[in-house]
């Protein structure tokens, strides 16, 4: 019996590390180009699942099929911020990665804050067609179940991951997004607007995030409380991954998921969280810069 | 000038002068709940309550005691979910805000903080919404409960279900690592066993955890009966993963956040079916002398002022403020508060028996329920038509239970 239950627990961790590997994305890049610990990233998770919510609510489409419009509405609310931030990380301040974790603390609580009183108390949940959907498959005296919408957020999760590999290392905008997080000095001298190419990449980690929330809310419940969790797994992921090395997040979301779902079906589950950061510290200890050693 | 430098200094304290609390003609209401954090959800639908209560009685010209009306007046406390911040909360109203009397936390994590610093200072606490047998065992003198814990209440549901026919011969429990869930899945699988339904499995998980790969384990094993103690987001999710594997099983049985309007809203027809434990529904046939004459009377105020059905929770609350109000009368302690008044208006809960729109409230004075409120029955409820309608016991039941429970994929 605990033999056959190990492709599905294994495929269970692979599709719980599809999730992670899009809440901590964005956080990666930001930090990477950056260096901003954005604690804000779990509140714009919140934001865009109620704005798939309430899109949802008013057109009647699915929330998969406004991925788009979330994206576009957040990566241009990322491009606004930025200058804000920038400010508050520059000029005459000491220590900007000490300055940046305190406004994005800051922006985080105002956000839960105004979350609270304008989406109310109560939990939702996005409906998706996907969501009622699974597949049975048997072989060989094994079998799994795939459930769809879990399915659809791994794929996103991939597709997400490969566009912005591919944009990083095949365009124009890539190049001059891997310049400025080696040397932004270096970088203005070579023609490259610092500024104008740090607002389209917070932009992009705020429009990603958003998105995610969506999946998210298709998969679980929301709510205007839900940030925080989202915050703190991202930041165990790229802790994990290595600050700022983008390559590795899929490689730590995946460990993570599946130490989680081995030990839910094979350990004691009551010490589920206590295995995922018993590893987590093993593997800092000994690598103190995430598990490729590629991390700042 | 003195006064002006004394309420000056008061203000920066934030306490209130001596001459001003003696003068004081309305009663000073500590409110402790989480309006913020993880447990929001639970806590603003427990302040709901109090609010409520609150705004009726003072509209009927406050508490009556002796005749003369005393009008209440709310001091609120942010718990944050956290049991710490619960605690300096109640440190602050007992001696900043000078409470007469505190309406209690939600959650029996944030109470079993509390009740020590209350205790410590010797004000009574009422709390409408915290259910874990673990409060009533400490025998704290000053803390009491309407709602009665989950071992009392838990135990109905399950005896419901292995009534049933065909009845469930095995069970899986499992409960999210909090004071409340834990204690419900206790009161689960222990029903469970002395009603013949074998427990297959039985794990306490950790607080918010995706349970998709225990549910597929579980999945395997077939039980008839999945039993699950959490709070309101867990139940949504629990839901939500049971039907992302397409597994329904006879019965799914849960506890509190069944009977919350946000469950209904956010499942929709995957809602429908699912068992819970309650003490108190909007039709529950019930009569009370203060504020509210009935259920429905209470349940059509709720909906007037907040726009959404009134669950046993936010019920509680509100008839948690109505106990206070009788024991206040009867006791005849009038505002502000000494220490000798505080024991009076406590030893008059501890003697307390009424009946209100809530149900019965009596408060145990001995045993394992120490002043928990052992004068509701509990009930079984199920979700039929998108809303709690009480199946069991017969004596109470609406509608007769569907069982076994539609599969997901067939229900409209």
């Amino acid at each position: 019996m605990l033999w056959q239950l190990l492709p599905q627990a294994v495929l269970d961790g692979l599709l719980i590390g599809g999730v992670y590997i899009t809440v901590a994305l964005g956080f990666s890049l930001a930090f990477g180009v950056k260096h901003i610990i954005d604690f804000a990233v779990g509140e714009w998770i919140m934001l865009g699942a109620f704005l798939g919510y309430y899109l949802q609510g008013w057109t009647g489409l699915d929330p998969l099929l406004l991925l788009p419009v979330v994206f576009a509405v957040f990566t241009a609310v990322g491009y606004a911020i930025q200058p804000v931030i920038h400010r508050a990380v520059s000029g005459r301040r000491g220590n900007p990665v000490l300055m940046g974790l305190v406004f994005t603390f800051g922006l985080m609580l105002a956000i839960r804050g105004a979350g609270l009183t304008v989406f109310g108390f109560f939990s939702h949940s996005i409906p998706s067609v996907m969501s009622a959907r699974s597949w049975f498959l048997e072989a060989g005296g094994l079998f799994v179940t795939v459930p769809a919408i879990r399915l659809v957020g791994f794929v996103y999760a991939i597709g997400i991951t490969a566009v912005l590999h591919w944009v990083l290392r095949h365009t124009d905008f890539g190049l001059a997004v891997r310049a400025l997080a080696q040397n932004r000095d270096a970088a203005g001298l070579m023609g490259i607007n610092a500024r104008r190419i740090s607002s389209w990449v917070y932009g992009i980690h705020v429009g990603v995030s958003a998105m995610t929330g969506v999946v998210i809310g298709s998969i679980f419940s929301i709510s205007a409380q839900m940030g925080g969790d989202y915050t703190i797994l991202a930041f165990f992921v790229v802790v994990l991954a290595g600050m700022g090395y983008l390559a590795g997040v899929p490689w730590a979301a995946f460990l993570l998921g599946l130490v989680q779902s081995l030990f839910l079906v094979y350990g004691n589950p009551s010490y589920t969280l206590l295995a995922v950061f018993a590893i987590l510290y093993l593997i800092l200890l000994v690598s103190p810069r995430g598990l490729f050693a590629k991390g700042v | 000038m003195r006064r002006v430098v004394a309420f000056t200094l008061c203000a920066v304290l934030g306490t209130s002068p001596a001459w001003a609390q003696a003068d004081r003609n309305y009663f000073k209401v500590g409110v402790i709940t989480s309006l913020s954090g993880d447990l929001a959800t639970g806590g603003n639908v427990t302040k709901r309550g109090y609010d409520l209560w609150a705004k009726a009685v003072n509209e009927a010209g406050g508490i009556e005691v002796n005749g003369k009306r005393y009008p209440v007046k709310l001091y609120y406390a942010d718990a944050q979910s956290e049991p710490s911040q619960g605690a300096s909360g109640a440190e602050r109203l007992a001696t900043q805000q000078e409470v007469d009397f505190v309406l209690g936390p939600y959650s029996s994590g944030v109470t079993l903080a509390v009740a020590p610093v209350l205790e410590k200072y010797k004000i009574p606490m009422i709390t409408g919404s915290a259910e874990s047998p673990l409060i009533w065992r400490q025998k704290f003198a000053y803390t009491f409960g309407t709602i009665p814990p989950v071992n009392y209440t838990g135990s109905q549901p399950v005896g419901a279900l292995a009534g049933l026919a065909p009845k469930p011969r095995t069970a899986i429990v499992l409960g999210s690592n909090d004071a409340f869930s834990k204690a419900t899945a206790e009161a689960f699988k222990t029903a469970a066993e002395a009603h013949g339904i074998k427990v297959l499995k039985f794990n306490i998980v950790p607080s918010g955890q995706d349970l998709i790969p225990l549910l597929s384990a579980a999945k395997v094993l077939r039980p008839d009966v999945i039993a699950f103690g959490g709070h309101d987001e867990e139940l949504i999710n629990l839901v939500k993963a049971l039907r992302q594997i397409n597994y329904t099983p006879k019965a799914l049985l849960m506890h509190y956040g069944v009977t919350e309007p946000a469950f209904v809203e956010a499942l929709g027809k995957d809602a429908e079916e699912v068992f819970g434990a309650s003490v108190w529904t909007p039709t529950l046939p019930t009569r009370g002398d203060l504020l509210w004459a009935d259920a429905r009377a209470y349940a059509e105020a709720a909906q007037k002022e907040y726009g959404v059905p009134a669950d046993y929770t936010q019920a509680g609350c509100s008839a948690a403020g109505i106990a206070f109000q009788a024991a206040a009368a009867r006791a005849g302690v009038t505002p502000p508060l000494d220490e000798g008044e505080k024991r009076a208006l406590r030893d008059a809960l501890e003697a307390l028996d009424i009946e209100t729109f809530y149900g019965r409230i009596d408060f145990a004075d001995r045993g394992e329920f120490y002043h928990a409120n052992t004068g509701l029955e509990a009930l079984t409820v199920q979700i039929q038509g998108r809303r709690p309608v009480i199946t069991a016991p017969a004596e109470f039941a609406e509608a007769p239970a569907r069982y076994p429970t539609t599969p997901w994929n067939d229900r409209r």
